[in-house]
């Protein structure tokens, strides 16, 4: 996948040739006219592990009653209730007040996917095998379409290996609506460019002048769709009506980038960051793209983000080699899943844990208002593939920060048996903790106050 | 009289069903009857079809839990809304087909299951014929990026690599992602269209002025012989540092244009040997970064020449296409980009595993390589001049030039003749960017960029406003059909004639276009899809049971793993089998040739493989087969076995799956949630190897898997003669013997690794299944037979199927099995030959929207 710089100087472009992107790539950015902020901001992040988790005692996902638990399980413990921590999850030990583990959530309409597949679903919980013939929107996105517009951009869209994928092999958790994957960015240097370097060197005013001119190619280009569209019957318009609506988004991006430039882009603290890393460096590459994201959040870029740690299907990329870089597991990452080594599954998923926890006490180190960075970040973290080859069913799930949001912390939930309930019902918290009013969030039939102090 | 009329279909469908499902009887007698009385009667339903359903159905499919969530009781008793026909054209499928009632059961006689058959049929029918829309046809459907890239190189005359620039497209296997449904368009791909698109006529226009050329050069001579080679010699395993192999770097050239890159070479050549594929690539080189493809090839030539008569040999590209490696930033200074160009040999007789080395082997002799970018021996070039045509108007009325270069790019852009207010709405945006853009060359790229955004470029078959451009949909539909591209100029001329609706015509064009070079792509991208090879090139093979299988690195950091970057055996195969299909389609064989065929489609690697005699050089080719090559149709080619397997053993569940799916037509439900998979360990572990029967037996006996498996895995077993690589392999180990493990050591070689599988696997595999419905076969051979003989209809019907539904863009519905049973029909006259299938499709009405 190639990748485009954010901004060019459009008459260069034009004239020179070349590849060009005169248009933020990112996603909807809106003017907020003030620049004092009272509150501290509510922000989310979406964040998905593939292949998924070791859980050796217990053929479905949840720990046998009857043995111990076991040292090397992704879950912390066995019981519902206060959280102890084992082998895997050490990492977040100093972070008990902070994380939630929930047990026995998945999206239905991912049953029937196959494991590698449902994780095209994780953040959008669409019914993709039955009513549903595409994906549909996503966590993310539903809370940048009602609170995206006070920061420059709406949301923030990472993954490891870039791009959309497709219909189950997806390489991006972020979806605008159904069939609209949001392609995930994945190269440290470019996505730093696009957040704090978008004028790429140039004049503010030229910068405005070419978004002008883009402005009304734009308006002539609708013009012209619109008489297409009258030209189909009622059952193609829907397509135009697409297509109609893509420009719409791409005029108003134009027109909320130009608004912007009135704003001064953010001072960032680039100390630490390697953004040079290669992907042969597992650890300095996630921990750099939980650094940009970092980085996002503080500097009030956005608010909300989603990062595909792993995607499922990554033959493809340096993911399948990862295990193999970081524990010298003799195979492909993928082999993990369906092999289940007993020497390097549990070391896996411990791996994992430790570059996760270095995101959240990131956060957790940076006082904000009153509190911390997290108390104000809520960041879900889990895989829609939970530990056997065709297994859909009680995906693993963890909850983080947001206890400046209303989440209270420091326990298992089991939702198990009757006491099962979509996962999209945790969605709708995390909406509502961000001030997205919504009830319902894809298969929701209710919310998890249980979850909220 | 309606139902007279349709007889003959009725006729076709019935003839499939009782084929497929029961011993041929008396076809005409149910006609007799179907005529006689009104089937589809109310009267009917309560006298045969309710006393079956009570008789036979409603145990299993009543009460809480009906099976396969159908419940008896919901079915309607007349067939007279869309949401009827879902529910009983299941039960007509599962009845007509034998699969249900399910064996263990008391079966209904034949009479009884013809007459529910009948009914379902008959209501079907009436209901088709009430209403007064035949099944919707997307009328609008965006391009594909396999056709976007095809169109933009037939609209400017050469080939820019776009498909990686766009979002991917659906895709699901066995389905076709040209399904309009599936093609959904947001903000971010119309942002990568615009991107593509100003990259497009950044190419294609070029600048007034002729462009400064980059030279590079490079000699190479034989001086300090390396083990044996001369550091101007490319071993088949190349590497060598100092030698062509390690490539000659490229440090100047321009972004767009065309290059021209010139090798003197030649080949050392053993006995024996009488070609040595040459491949030469570019980008950013081949030795530097594993993470992606960071090459691209630049052509092949197959040297013959000696030493003694050097030869000089020409390639032309476009250097756009070829990734460069960015420059580095030194001390605050930005270097240049650069490129690396590496001659490969290609030579591969399928021993390249064997541990024998570069001196067996044929080596290629470079003298030296030049390239030289842009080429200017035409300025501007003919793709320049093809849009910014010479004309006195353009110093005489620019403005009258711009609307002639609009009108005339536009009306191939949207592959019918633009009228004069699209063409004054891109005028207006010409007259916004030209002040600023200053030169008509610039001004011309953003406009005509901006044409290729438009919807009126981005979906094609758009319903025509006017009857003069029926003419022009047809044309569209033809070529997006059988080339995935625009219309050239004689499809374009017939439509200004209104002659495509003459069904001669359509057949001399459909011919044309299928013996057409462009065609190749149509048959690539259908039969990846139908055929879901995809899955080929990602299954993880066994290094240990099969080390010779795959090329692998044998030094460096990338030790071990897959060559990466020149074609593999897997690679081979691909192309095997969709030169397979093609090869049926330019014979126009019988499609039934698919399930066997009296040749193989081969070149020396795969031949080496499969283990049959006398095929030299890299070329694909036909090549005569006999019974004892265990080979022919596509059941046993390598694509199919292997990219059904686990790569460590053959997977019956998965070959039937794929059976089912891509050659009988059925749908496959997937395993539901917390079903574990089947063990692998079969001869992943000597030690613990079950046979698969047994491992299947152990599946089954779960109650959740048996309902749906024991329907499927009869249908894997007789693959298990061919292992994970796709080889015949008739013995396996005995069940429940110890087997020592594979030595490197010991078995270092060819021989002693043929020595080692002799001594493993000693008994015969047990291929014998007994399909649904009772008929027993053993082996291959006998599935192909039964294939042949008991589901013909089924299997032309599949591939019926899949042709029209890629040709229209849509799924298939209970709407056009009436559609697809007469062309079945027709097809039978004309021996269901591959390419009458085509001509056959495209002329039906379904295919042409009336």
């Amino acid at each position: 996948m190639s990748q485009k710089s954010w901004y060019l100087n459009r008459r260069e472009l034009l004239r020179g040739g070349g590849i060009g992107l005169s248009l933020p790539f990112l996603n909807g950015m809106s003017f907020a006219g003030g620049s004092d902020r009272p509150l501290p901001a509510k922000r989310m992040l979406v964040s998905y592990f593939a292949y998924g988790a070791y859980m050796p005692n217990g053929s479905s996902g949840i720990p046998a009653a009857n043995k111990p638990h076991h040292d090397w399980s992704w879950w912390p413990c066995s019981q519902p209730g206060p959280l102890t921590f084992n082998q895997s999850s050490a990492p977040f030990e100093p972070l008990k007040a902070e994380v939630t583990y929930l047990r026995g959530l998945d999206h239905k309409g991912g049953w029937s996917m196959g494991g590698h597949s449902s994780g095209d679903v994780f953040a959008t919980g669409a019914d993709m095998t039955e009513h549903e013939k595409t994906n549909n929107i996503s966590v993310d996105q539903v809370a940048a379409n009602a609170q995206g517009h006070q920061t420059r951009y709406a949301s923030l869209t990472l993954g490891t290996e870039g791009g959309t994928g497709s219909y189950g092999s997806s390489k991006t958790l972020s979806h605008r609506g159904p069939g609209r994957p949001i392609p995930s960015l994945h190269k440290p240097q470019d996505i730093f460019n696009r957040l704090f370097n978008p004028y790429a060197g140039k004049g503010v005013e030229q910068v405005r002048a070419g978004l002008k001119r883009e402005a009304s190619i734009l308006d002539l280009l609708m013009e012209n769709s619109r008489s297409f569209k009258n030209r189909l019957g009622n059952e193609d318009q829907v397509k135009v009506d697409e297509y109609l609506d893509s420009i719409r988004v791409l005029e108003q991006r134009v027109e909320r980038t130009s608004q912007w430039t009135h704003k001064s882009l953010p001072q960032v603290d680039t100390k630490g960051l390697n953004i040079e890393v290669s992907h042969k460096d597992p650890q300095e590459y996630i921990r750099c793209m939980y650094d940009l994201i970092f980085l996002a959040f503080q500097t009030d870029a956005t608010r909300f983000a989603s990062l595909m740690l792993e995607s499922e299907q990554s033959q493809d990329s340096e993911m399948w080699n990862y295990a193999t870089y970081v524990l010298g597991y003799k195979g492909a990452t993928h082999d993990i899943a369906h092999k289940r080594p007993t020497d390097y599954s549990g070391k896996w998923d411990r791996w994992r844990a430790e570059q996760h926890a270095y995101f959240l006490n990131r956060l957790r180190d940076t006082p904000e208002g009153n509190g911390t960075m997290l108390d104000h970040t809520v960041v879900l973290w889990g895989s829609s593939h939970p530990h056997a080859s065709h297994s859909t069913k009680h995906y693993p799930i963890q909850l983080a920060g947001g206890s400046g949001l209303g989440f209270k912390h420091g326990n298992l939930h089991a939702f198990e048996g009757d006491q099962k309930v979509p996962l999209a019902n945790l969605f709708v918290s995390m909406l509502n903790a961000v001030d997205v009013p919504v009830e319902r969030f894809a298969d929701s039939t209710g919310n998890m106050s249980q979850l909220m102090s | 009289m309606k139902r007279s009329m349709l007889s003959g279909q009725l006729f076709g469908l019935v003839k499939r069903w009782l084929c497929a499902c029961f011993l041929w009887v008396s076809g005409f007698s149910l006609i007799g009857n179907a005529l006689a009385e009104d089937p589809a009667s109310r009267e009917t339903f309560d006298a045969k079809v309710s006393p079956f359903l009570q008789k036979h159905c409603v145990r299993c499919h009543g009460g809480e839990n009906p099976k396969g969530d159908l419940l008896i009781s919901r079915l309607s008793d007349t067939i007279a809304a869309e949401s009827d026909i879902d529910h009983w054209e299941m039960v007509l499928e599962r009845v007509s087909s034998g699969e249900m009632p399910p064996e263990g059961e008391p079966q209904p006689s034949k009479a009884a299951t013809d007459a529910v058959v009948e009914w379902i049929e008959s209501g079907m029918q009436d209901y088709v014929s009430i209403l007064d829309q035949p099944p919707t046809t997307p009328h609008a459907r965006r391009l594909t990026n396999f056709e976007y890239q095809n169109t933009i190189r037939d609209l400017i005359g050469f080939e820019l690599n776009l498909i990686d620039r766009l979002s991917k497209d659906p895709v699901k296997p066995y389905q076709f992602n040209n399904t309009a449904a599936l093609m959904r368009l947001g903000p971010e791909q119309v942002n990568r269209y615009l991107e593509c698109a100003r990259m497009v006529m950044a190419s294609a226009i070029v600048d007034p002025q002729k462009p400064t050329v980059h030279r590079t050069y490079r000699e190479f001579k034989p001086h300090g012989v390396d083990k044996g080679l001369g550091l101007d010699e490319v071993g088949v395993w190349g590497n060598r540092r100092h030698s062509p192999a390690t490539g000659i770097g490229v440090k100047e050239f321009s972004s767009t244009g065309e290059y021209r890159i010139r090798i003197k070479a030649a080949a050392i050549l053993p006995p024996g040997v009488e070609e040595l594929p040459l491949r030469l690539v570019m980008g950013f080189g081949i030795n530097v970064n594993s993470a992606t493809e960071q090459i691209e090839p630049v052509g092949t030539v197959r040297l013959r020449n000696s030493p003694d008569e050097p030869q000089v040999f020409e390639f032309r590209g476009r250097i756009e296409n070829h990734p460069a490696k960015p420059g580095r930033v030194v001390k605050g200074k930005q270097l240049p980009a650069s490129m690396t160009i590496t001659p490969q040999n290609l030579y591969d007789d399928g021993t390249l595993n064997d541990g024998r080395r570069d001196l067996a082997m044929p080596r290629a002799v470079i003298e030296w390589i030049e390239m030289e970018v842009p080429v200017v021996d035409v300025w501007p070039p003919t793709h320049h001049t093809q849009i910014l045509f010479d004309s006195s108007l353009r110093v005489s009325d620019p403005r009258a030039y711009v609307r002639q270069v609009l009108k005339r790019f536009m009306s191939r852009a949207y592959r019918r003749p633009a009228n004069q207010a699209e063409v004054e709405r891109f005028l207006a945006i010409h007259d916004l960017v030209a002040p600023e853009l200053g030169s008509m060359e610039a001004a011309m790229r953003e406009t005509l960029a901006m044409v290729l955004v438009s919807p009126q470029f981005l979906y094609h078959t758009t319903a025509a406003d006017d009857d003069s451009l029926r003419g022009y949909e047809q044309a569209s539909k033809l070529s997006y059909f059988l080339w995935g591209s625009m219309p050239d100029q004689e499809l374009f001329e017939l439509a200004a004639d209104g002659r495509l609706g003459d069904q001669t015509v359509v057949e001399e064009q459909v011919r044309r276009m299928l013996a057409d070079e462009r065609a190749s792509d149509f048959v690539d991208n259908f039969a990846t899809q139908w055929l879901s090879l995809r899955k080929l090139k990602t299954v993880p093979v066994n290094r240990d049971l099969f080390p010779r299988f795959l090329y692998y690195v044998n030094a460096g950091e990338r030790r071990g793993t897959e060559v990466p970057y020149r074609p593999t055996i897997r690679d081979h195969m691909h192309a095997e089998t969709v030169g397979f299909v093609g090869e049926l389609i330019r014979r126009n064989a019988s499609v039934l040739n698919l399930i066997d065929s009296d040749f193989a489609y081969l070149n020396q690697p795969l031949a080496a493989h499969y283990g049959v005699d006398g095929v030299k050089g890299d070329a694909l080719r036909p090549v005569s087969l006999t019974p004892d090559h265990r080979l022919g149709g596509l059941l046993t080619q390598g694509a199919i076995l292997i990219g059904n397997g686990t790569g460590t053993a053959p997977h019956p569940i998965y070959r039937a799956v794929w059976l089912r799916e891509a050659i009988l037509g059925d749908a496959v439900p997937a395993p539901p949630a917390e079903v574990p998979a089947l063990n692998e360990s079969v001869g992943e572990s000597a030690e613990n190897a079950l046979t698969i029967a047994e491992l299947l037996q152990q599946h089954r006996k779960q109650e959740s898997c048996n309902d749906c498996h024991t329907r499927l895995d009869p249908w894997g077993i007789p693959f298990e003669q061919y292992n994970a690589i796709g080889r015949f392999q008739p013995l396996v180990p005995e069940a429940g013997t110890r087997v020592s493990g594979f030595n490197r050591q010991t078995h270092h070689d060819l021989v002693g690794y043929n020595a080692y599988l002799k001594s493993i696997h000693t008994v015969s595999v047990d291929a014998k299944a007994r399909l649904p419905g009772g008929f027993v076969v053993d082996g291959m051979r006998e599935l192909k037979d039964y294939l042949l003989h008991d589901r013909q209809d089924e299997i032309v019907e599949n591939v019926l199927r899949r042709l029209l539904s890629y040709a229209i863009g849509r799924e298939l519905t209970w709407r056009d099995r009436f559609a697809v049973a007469k062309l079945l029909e027709n097809g039978k006259q004309r021996d269901y030959k591959f390419q009458d299938l085509i001509v056959l499709i495209c002329n039906s009405k379904t295919f042409r929207g009336e």
